[in-house]
């Protein structure tokens, strides 16, 4: 069962389509990556999924609700990671728990298992005020688990975090995965979609532009050859598709030169500016 | 509308409007100005005794009843003629002309008229406590009003205004909670809803369980909790000039309402603290203008104060304070009423215009 169908939604404002008829579905437990440079519509498609944003078009399903229509009952089944680190900062971490769980209506009890599950139970006594960034990313993600939900969106959650605390984070996700909750995720960071993704989407101008996981992408898209580094220093590209290509690198194996063999696929970013003309970064 | 989200907003919103200095400083200013007016304006403090001079052949009821009163210090008048001179020259803040026939005159229904010489060298508190405590003593006699208090000034400086004519209850008080509901009208409430829009909060709250009209209802009873305790204290250490309090209570909670939903449309409005604090002001000082005294005020600028939806509750707090539940009260309560809905519903629609 997909835990989240989209079918040609769109959105604008004004005279801007920020939206442009997209289609797509995740399945449940899945980690999807949707993927785009700033104002490609990301939040705004984030937005229409979590009921924050009526579409103008089209319909989403997410956890068996309709987005327009069945907002109250979505609410409870879905959590908000959003970039923005909206966390009351007068407030102690503990206190920003113990606000959403009112409103969620469950109980104190989850409150110390999502702080632990952060990392966080030692600081949770302490103002927002005087988190770091990686602490508040971490609050903030307790607070969208509070409540258990299905299916989890995480808008750029690693962005501006030093490399531990990204690495972090990404573990959690994949833990929510193994777990069954479904990750909605955006990033700038290529690498981080190709290590956590199972599929990716990629959207430009409020179009989805490609759709697959991230090795498909690659392999369509990248180059079939062998980088090879010999101890000389020279390096050498020995294209796959090449008749030659079995014999040439059974030699260089048998000369001994070789220091390092890679394959020469196209990383993710390379096929994003191949497919969208654009770095992700724009 | 799920009571628990309600709640949930505004406890947390109160506990948090106590740690935002800012917000803190908005809500007890009232309390800080009530105290001011007390050390500036002297005689306040001393209101429990006061003293009058009473000329009374008749042995009213009236003096029976003032004479019943703790507060009150009577010295009979040696003369009806000499009275002016002998409060102007005693410690007395006024001198009481009671007619004769004052008894039989009020159960005839006559309304005979009292003569009230206030003694201008008191403080204009004094005079006022004591317009206010001889209005509801004359009216606690009989209904419909059963005599004409008639005022005069007597030992004013030549050039000073008329002090008979002041009174704390279309002054003072009802500006003091004005100042109160406006503070929270014009500050408190549209800040608690263009923090929650600067900071992001509010995406946090609309993917909660947590509906706009709930987020919106939290916010106005935060606003209320705050002015209603303001208010109470407010209401306590004034408590004498309180004519009737059930009235005045029902004014006050349709006042606050009014206020409220003043500021919810102002938070719907703006986007950012700045632009809170930019208008804040103006919007204040605007809703605080009915109650400022305006005595000649130019028939143009009375006729536009009507435009002011303050100036219906202030001139519903008059009455209320002064006990006197007339059909004019209940009109100028509709009024009150009918802008609260009106602001409900430009703030809704604005919040709703701009999240879609």
């Amino acid at each position: 069962m997909n835990a989240i169908e989209v079918t040609g939604l769109s959105r604008s404002f004004k005279n801007v389509q920020a939206v442009d008829d997209i289609s797509f579905a995740v399945a449940a437990g899945e980690i999807f990556g949707f993927l785009g440079h700033n104002g490609a519509g990301k939040t705004t498609s984030i937005r229409m999924l979590t009921g924050q944003l009526r579409p103008t078009a089209g319909r989403a399903r997410v956890a068996g609700c309709d987005v327009v229509i069945e907002r109250d009952r979505l609410k409870p089944l879905i959590g908000v990671v959003s970039e923005n680190q909206n966390l009351y900062e007068r407030m102690s971490g503990r206190e920003n728990l113990a606000f959403a769980a009112r409103l969620y209506g469950t109980g104190n009890r989850r409150i110390d298992e999502a702080l632990d599950q952060v990392g966080l139970s030692d600081r949770a006594g302490d103002k927002i005020q005087h988190y770091s960034n990686g602490m508040k990313q971490r609050l903030l993600i307790a607070r969208a688990l509070l409540h258990q939900p299905q299916i989890i969106f995480l808008d750029e959650p690693t962005s501006g975090l030093d490399p531990v605390v990204g690495r972090d984070i990404r573990r959690l996700v994949l833990e929510l995965s193994r777990q069954g909750v479904t990750v909605f995720l955006t990033t700038h960071y290529m690498e981080e979609a190709d290590q956590l993704c199972g599929r990716v989407a990629f959207i430009s101008e409020g179009r989805i532009v490609a759709l697959d996981t991230p090795d498909h992408l690659k392999v369509a898209h990248g180059k079939k050859a062998l980088e090879v580094k010999l101890d000389d220093g020279q390096t050498l590209s020995i294209a796959l598709d090449d008749q030659d290509a079995g014999e040439r690198l059974e030699k260089l194996v048998k000369s001994g030169q070789i220091r390092t063999l890679h394959s020469a696929e196209a990383t993710l970013e390379e096929v994003f500016i191949q497919i969208t003309g654009r770095r992700l970064s724009e | 509308m799920n009571s628990r989200v309600v709640a949930a907003i505004a406890r947390k919103d109160i506990v948090d409007a106590i740690r935002n200095r800012y917000l803190l400083v908005a809500l007890t200013t009232p309390l800080f100005v009530a105290i001011l007016f007390r050390i500036l304006l002297p005689g306040i403090g001393s209101l429990n005794t006061m003293t009058l001079v009473v000329d009374d052949p008749g042995d009213s009821r009236l003096v029976t009843q003032l004479r019943a009163s703790p507060q009150i210090n009577l010295i009979k008048a040696a003369s009806a003629e000499g009275l002016p001179n002998e409060v102007e020259n005693s410690e007395a803040v006024a001198g009481l002309a009671v007619p004769a026939n004052f008894n039989a005159d009020v159960a005839a229904g006559k309304q005979p008229e009292v003569t009230v010489y206030v003694n201008n060298k008191k403080s204009s508190i004094q005079q006022a406590v004591l317009k206010q405590m001889l209005e509801q003593r004359v009216l606690a006699l009989v209904e419909p009003i059963p005599a004409k208090l008639s005022w005069i000034d007597v030992g004013r400086e030549p050039g000073a205004q008329p002090q008979a004519g002041f009174n704390l209850n279309t002054m003072l008080f009802p500006l003091l909670l004005l100042i109160t509901f406006g503070m929270s009208g014009a500050l408190v409430v549209p800040l608690l809803l263009v923090e929650e829009k600067e900071k992001r909060t509010l995406d946090f709250l609309l993917t909660s369980p947590a509906s706009l009209a709930e987020i919106v209802t939290g916010k106005a009873l935060t606003g209320v909790v705050y002015s209603a305790l303001i208010a109470g204290v407010l209401l306590a250490i004034n408590h004498k000039l309180v004519g009737n309090w059930p009235l005045t209570l029902v004014t006050l909670l349709f006042g606050l309402s009014l206020v409220v939903a003043i500021g919810l449309f102002m938070g719907s409005l703006f986007q950012n603290t700045m632009q809170v604090n930019t208008w804040a002001s103006m919007v204040l000082m605007l809703l605080l203008a009915p109650s400022f005294p305006t005595p000649g005020l130019p028939a143009a600028l009375e006729t536009a104060s009507r435009l002011i939806p303050t100036y219906y509750f202030v001139e519903a707090l008059k009455l209320s304070l002064a006990g006197t539940a007339t059909a004019k009260l209940w009109g100028l309560l509709a009024v009150v009423l009918g802008c609260t809905v009106l602001a409900l519903f430009a703030a809704t629609w604005g919040l709703r215009r701009q999240l879609n």
